[in-house]
């Protein structure tokens, strides 16, 4: 039994959150098994029988779409001597079979061949033996969520404010649809929560950027990506929400001076492109061109799922000092093709030259954390100040530097940490899958 | 004293490159395309005689590379040029994401980041050495060359060695003591994995 009492204060957090390999197995369980986590989206098994493979937290999942269409989240591992039975990324199949001594699943999870089965006991029961099964699935506007927890809240009271933001962000495709294309996986020697921590961090661009704030300035002058950060972004009118259940919020845009294709940094193929656009569309051109550009929302759906740019940007715990990000960018369904090709670049754009800087700063944090006599971490900014605002819906709102997103993320971290959530794994057979949205 | 590596020289804030305009076109796509098509197709034997200029070419490439001496490998390329790290070696770059997909005006942008000094993730710097081998060579129309190398960079920065395994593809513009690239594809064999951040040029 860990010890949570006196690791997190008001205005600090106790450095062993991120560095007890005792505090990362709970997480594991309690919040990456307790919470409703993002496993998915909807786009990558549009099909029926079409399936990819993902992580609730440590453990290996695939998420199928069966015949019928429905969606089921079924655990990569075999009944029978716990091989995974789907060593694909992603693929159609209506069946998976163990390489190992041949057991046969449907994509729902049903054990539907066991070789040789003259010999099994007369209890053995094939109906028991299927694949086990996530036992509550969800949707939201194509976002697929996993909860373990029979008690947890239904996914739309535990988006509560952040559902209306991820229609925001969704309803920027034509469509009301993105769709998800490839992904770039990196891997960090630090803490999960250092990347967490820095989603709804308005503080650190101004310095950590540096480097792109300079860059742009010099190369491509006045207003461009992140440039309402160069002096104090406070007075820009960008705000920071703790939306609750560890939700945050950073809202970029009421800083930009113009439009978001104008302060877009220039990209390969963007005058081509763009003349194309202009060619082909005219007067609605200025809002065609307006769906390139990244969101400019940084809006975190706790505990892994950073919605920033064009992107969704996945965190993937390894162990309590590495983690995996996958950052798997979004087309905006419908839109037209030279906006996606455009989205490509510019998806590839900050996190190619800008992220090196983010990662290396967590690996920063990491060894500094390493040292056991200096124990806590500030989050302090912006604690009692008469700007942070509580609206009408709950939300606390505070300008972009306050760290109250981290104070709120790190009381819901707390209280599913304390509150050892029930954790249940289904049987074989249907679960069916909730949609919120 | 051991040498950190040689440090990038940050530059003053002046003078900002003129690059008004991107090369890259839907023909230029439509080339990247054909060109992968022509590297998963058995191109035959290579060309022995092109081997020793396109070689010369290359390890000065790798020695400019080593050497940080980065404006001066931009210069080696040309204006219409493409540098590109897939994350999907059979992708169409036009629907997929790359690790970067460069014109020479994002390269510029890539070099003046390191310039400005306040890249954390180059503090301190990488040392790097490149291993260039199986060198092939075959001619394509208008005096181009394409080659196709093996390539390991070997990185180490805060302790740790790292090796970065690739194949790349050329499209060399010219040959000689004035050389010129204007395609040059890194193929990471570990493209689609966890590829650890580098924020050297590869």
């Amino acid at each position: 039994m860990i010890d949570l009492e006196g690791l997190v204060e008001p205005h600090r957090v106790h450095r062993t959150i991120y560095v007890d390999p005792a505090i990362f197995t709970a997480e594991m369980d309690r919040i990456f098994g307790g919470a409703w986590v993002y496993v998915a989206h909807e786009s990558q098994v549009p099909e029926p029988n079409d399936f990819v493979t993902t992580r609730l937290g440590l453990r290996n999942v695939i998420v199928t779409r069966d015949s019928d269409g429905e969606l089921h989240g079924l655990f990569n591992r075999c009944s029978h001597r716990a091989s995974t039975v789907c060593q694909h990324e992603c693929g159609t199949a209506r069946n998976f079979q163990c390489s190992y001594h041949g057991w046969t699943y449907s994509n729902r999870g049903e054990l539907v061949n066991v070789p040789f089965a003259e010999g099994y006991p007369a209890e053995f029961d094939r109906a028991a033996h299927g694949l086990r099964q996530i036992p509550r699935l969800a949707t939201y506007r194509g976002l697929v969520f996993a909860t373990l927890n029979p008690a947890a809240p239904s996914l739309i009271d535990w988006l509560g404010p952040a559902a209306d933001l991820i229609d925001e962000f969704v309803d920027r495709s034509p469509t009301g649809r993105i769709e998800l294309r490839n992904r770039q996986r990196m891997i960090y020697r630090g803490n999960w929560k250092l990347a967490w921590d820095n989603a709804g961090d308005g503080l650190h661009p101004t310095f950590a950027h540096r480097s792109f704030l300079v860059l742009n300035e010099r190369h491509h002058g006045g207003a461009r990506s992140l440039s309402q950060f160069k002096a104090n972004p406070d007075e820009t009118g960008m705000y920071g929400d703790d939306l609750g259940h560890g939700h945050m919020f950073v809202d970029q845009r009421p800083g930009l001076s113009r439009s978001f294709w104008e302060t877009q940094r220039p990209v390969p193929g963007r005058e081509w492109y763009a003349d194309r656009i202009r060619a082909r569309y005219g007067e609605s051109s200025a809002e065609v061109l307006e769906m390139a550009p990244g969101s400019m929302m940084n809006l975190s759906i706790f505990p892994n799922l950073l919605i920033k740019g064009n992107h969704l940007e996945v965190i993937d715990p390894i162990s309590v000092a590495e983690t995996r990000l996958h950052t798997w960018v979004a087309a905006a369904a419908g839109a037209p093709e030279e906006v996606n090709v455009l989205r490509m670049r510019i998806a590839e754009d900050f996190p190619s030259l800008g992220n090196p800087d983010d990662l290396e700063l967590f690996e920063r944090c990491q060894e500094g954390l390493g040292i056991a006599e200096i124990e806590w971490v500030d989050m302090s900014k912006g604690l009692g100040h008469p700007a942070q605002q509580i609206l009408g819906n709950g939300v606390q709102r505070g300008p972009v530097t306050h760290e109250g997103p981290m104070r709120g993320y790190i009381r819901a971290w707390l209280e599913l940490m304390q509150a050892e959530p029930p954790r249940t794994v289904a049987g074989p057979g249907r679960v069916a899958c909730e949609v919120a949205g | 004293m051991v040498s950190t590596g040689t440090s990038i020289e940050p530059r003053p804030a002046a003078p900002a490159p003129t690059e008004p305009h991107s090369a890259v076109d839907d023909l230029l796509y439509q080339r990247l395309s054909e060109l992968a098509a022509t590297r998963a197709a058995d191109s035959g034997p290579s060309y022995p005689d092109l081997r020793p200029a396109v070689e010369q070419a290359l390890y000065h490439e790798a020695r400019l590379l080593d050497d940080r001496r980065y404006r001066a490998w931009l210069d080696r390329f040309t204006d219409d040029c493409v540098y590109w790290i897939p994350l999907d070696l059979d992708g169409d770059p036009r629907e997929q994401i790359s690790y970067l997909l460069d014109d020479h005006r994002r390269m510029t942008d890539r070099i003046g980041l390191l310039e400005t000094g306040w890249a954390h993730a180059q503090n301190p710097p990488s040392r790097t050495s490149r291993i260039v081998s199986n060198v092939e060579a075959w001619p394509l129309a208008d005096g181009e060359i394409r080659a196709r190398c093996s390539v390991v960079t070997w990185e180490y920065r805060r302790e740790r060695l790292t090796p970065f395994v690739s194949r790349n593809d050329y499209v060399l513009a010219a040959l000689g003591d004035e050389w010129t690239i204007r395609i040059k594809i890194v193929g990471l064999v570990d493209c689609d994995g966890d590829v650890r951040k580098f924020s050297f040029v590869l």
